[in-house]
């Protein structure tokens, strides 16, 4: 056993806290990328894994695919701009369904032109639909769909059959159906039979070969008065909330990640300064300054590890214990990449220690009055 | 006591690691706390504005006040239950509008409503709302008409109200007839006849309880659901979940700030054995020695949450607004109070080690 392991075995208490206040803040590190990874994954997968690579708004939306609406218009001044490959009317709302006659859910529906852009592009299973009256399906909100399934519409009652699944696709957290425009018709009268027109919510677009998504959306927004179009990646980083939710989590992540640092780095100074006298004498003895320093960085190997994998038992045990609505699950890329950097700060943080070690005088031991020395 | 202080103002480094680090985790404190706070509050301001103690909605819109629908014949149902004092509608729509002089869009809620409440006056004549404070930063102004949504609704701004945005949005109180052109014009598929309001609001007899009123209006009246104002607060989309998951992670950061302090006093208690042994051999009691470390870590954590809350406010001020934070003293009272009750706490792990020291150990003995 070496000296780095016995001195943690006589003082359990003080290494015992140092890991129990690192876990928990790696614990927090974790957790809050973990929450904010499934939350993004969720809120945005509908726009990111669907086949359109440039989406136009109404001007007034302010990049909200719920506040937009575009008139039959829009759609066709849009088609004729050169460049554009394919474009059709795309819609969205949230309705609540009743999937097999079980609880009422919330649910986002898309409708698409059937072999038209906008349609699902993360198929799992089945196929896509073909036919009004059908759509694949994304889990979300503790809903998992199977082929087969039958989603009702309230009120109203109209039905849709699942006839495909799609991963990472969901909406605004919710559970997501991808179904034709008719269908998307049908679902909003069925929700709203006052309704007095449906109008698309958004156009999607494909454009021809040989033009970028970006060239397109600039087209698109000198062409065409009162809309706005954007590439997918910036429909998609411009949604509402994902700036804020980014922001948010990244600041609390560098603030905690700091605390990290600066616990363990003057944890481990005041400890070598506490042993300052003994490590001389180490010295004074025959132990060599790489001895002393791997017994530091041993120790600091060993209080990041323990407090790493303390994390990841406290992460799975939140992972399971989620709410059924958000489901989230310990991912273990994440936790090696966030230990890894957790040691990597954690070592960097010692440095002090390391340079008080490194630049130990053997000598000063015969000044050292309980050895023996001349103070 | 005295010694305890006297170390504190003479040797103020030997503290700077964990007043540091519990600086910072009151900025983290008080940062989460700030943004819950944020998130909260510009969500659900509208419904809290409401002097109304009940809300009633369509069973099949899952408390959404967008997908809901009352009928005129479903407000005299619901008018007629016990402890019912009034009825009146309310209905939302989210929208964007064209400030003149602006280039940006401004996000707004146009609510329309009937009877005055908490926080705004009874309705305006056609064609003029109330404004949210909050849309002064969009650049709107008294008397100033803007255009709303697609179809460019006129609307003017006759007079500010306060903390009534709804999901983030500054709200437009308008009446009825206002309300429903600025929805049926610019939200077609979500357009309502007249009479036809998304919920109703509920006034209860002054001695009649809300929930029981609720309660009575869900058995008496068909394919409604109805909530208590808290539950219809609580009901509004990602309320509850935030609440919850922020919670926890300000709890686990307390149990952090804590373990923090435990830590730095079991270090600097080691560092002072021989200190405290000389000092009982001379009479100090355990007792004593033990007061002085809870000052240090009242002291601590005091001076720790003063200069947290000081960065903190510093912060704020230069967040991007897509940040939602909002620091009240409330939330900066819950945290100073925890953060000292957890510090003398994490103090106390030490007492131990205090009893435990020899006096006899001054000269030797141990």
């Amino acid at each position: 056993m070496s000296l780095a392991t016995i001195e943690i075995r006589r003082a359990k208490l003080r290494f015992g806290l140092l890991t129990g206040a690192v876990a928990l803040l790696v614990f927090l590190i974790l957790f809050m990328q973990t929450l904010s990874g499934q939350l993004l994954k969720e809120f945005i997968g509908g726009i990111r894994n669907q086949s359109a690579e440039v989406l136009v708004y109404g001007a007034e939306a302010r990049r909200s695919i719920e506040g937009s609406i575009v008139t039959p218009g829009d759609v066709d001044a849009v088609a004729k701009v050169p460049g554009v490959g394919q474009s059709a009317p795309l819609g969205e709302n949230t309705f609540t369904v009743q999937v097999n006659g079980g609880e009422s859910k919330d649910a986002t529906i898309f409708g698409y032109e059937l072999g038209g852009p906008g349609a699902p592009t993360t198929l799992t299973s089945g196929r896509l639909p073909n036919a009004d009256g059908e759509a694949v399906a994304a889990d979300g909100a503790g809903v998992s769909f199977k082929i087969g399934d039958t989603v009702q519409v309230r009120p109203g009652g109209y039905e849709i059959a699942v006839v495909g699944l799609a991963r990472d696709a969901s909406f605004n957290v919710q559970p997501t159906l991808f179904a034709s425009f008719p269908t998307y018709e049908q679902a909003v009268r069925s929700q709203n039979p006052e309704a007095t027109i449906i109008l698309p919510t958004l156009v999607a677009v494909e454009p021809a070969p040989g033009i970028s998504p970006t060239e397109l959306a600039k087209r698109i927004n000198e062409q065409v008065q009162g809309v706005e179009a954007l590439d997918r990646d910036t429909a998609v980083a411009s949604l509402p909330g994902v700036a804020s939710i980014t922001q948010s989590f990244n600041l609390i992540l560098l603030l905690a990640f700091i605390v990290v640092v600066l616990v363990t780095g003057f944890f481990f100074l005041i400890l070598t300064v506490q042993k300052i006298q003994s490590l001389i004498l180490l010295r004074a003895i025959g132990a060599s300054t790489g001895y002393l320093l791997r017994n530091l960085l041993l120790q600091v190997v060993l209080v990041t590890v323990g407090a790493t994998a303390a994390a990841a038992i406290l992460l799975v045990f939140a992972a399971a214990n989620s709410s059924a609505d958000f489901q989230v699950s310990a991912d273990p890329v994440l936790i090696l990449g966030t230990g890894t950097a957790v040691l990597v700060l954690a070592v960097m943080a010692s440095i002090g220690s390391i340079r008080r070690v490194a630049r130990l005088d053997p000598a000063a031991a015969t000044q050292r009055m309980a050895g023996g020395g001349l103070a | 006591m005295k010694i305890a202080w006297r170390e504190l103002t003479r040797k103020p480094s030997r503290f700077l690691t964990a007043g540091g680090a519990l600086t910072l985790l009151t900025v983290l404190l008080l940062l989460l706390g700030g943004l819950l706070d944020g998130l909260y509050l510009s969500a659900t301001a509208a419904i809290r504005a409401q002097s109304a103690q009940v809300v009633v909605y369509s069973a099949d819109s899952r408390d959404s006040l967008l997908r809901s629908r009352i009928d005129p014949a479903t407000s005299q149902q619901i008018a007629e239950v016990d402890g019912v004092q009034s009825v009146s509608g309310f209905g939302v729509a989210l929208l964007g509008a064209r400030v003149p002089g602006q280039s940006d869009l401004a996000d707004v809620s146009v609510f329309g409503y009937e009877a005055a409440n908490a926080q705004v006056p009874a309705p305006l004549p056609t064609g003029q709302a109330y404004a949210d404070e909050s849309l002064k930063a969009s650049g709107i102004a008294l008397g100033q008409t803007v255009w709303v949504g697609p179809a460019r609704t006129p609307v003017t701004v006759e007079g500010w109200v306060s903390d009534t945005a709804y999901l983030f949005q500054g709200g437009l109180w308008a009446n009825e007839e206002t309300w429903r052109t600025v929805l049926n014009e610019n939200r077609p598929d979500a357009a309502l006849p007249p009479g036809t309001w998304q919920v109703a609001l509920v006034d209860t007899h002054g001695n009649a309880d809300p929930a029981r009123v609720a309660s009575a209006i869900e058995s008496q009246v068909p394919e409604v659901s109805a909530l208590t104002k808290e539950e219809a607060i609580a009901a509004l989309p990602g309320v509850k979940e935030q609440a919850s998951t922020f919670t926890s992670i300000i709890g686990t950061t307390f149990v952090v700030a804590g373990l923090v302090v435990a830590l730095f006093f079991a270090l600097l208690t080691l560092e002072r054995i021989g200190l405290f042994g000389v000092l009982k051999a001379i009479g100090a009691g355990s007792r004593t020695l033990a007061a002085g470390l809870v000052l240090q870590a009242f002291a601590i954590s005091a001076g720790a949450f003063v200069l947290g809350t000081v960065l903190t406010i510093g912060m704020a001020a230069v967040i991007p607004p897509e940040v939602p934070v909002q620091l009240l003293p409330r939330r900066a009272l819950i945290t100073a109070v925890g953060l000292i009750i957890t510090a003398l706490v994490g103090s106390a792990i030490s007492f131990r080690r205090i009893i435990r020291i020899d006096p006899a150990s001054a000269v030797g003995g141990s």
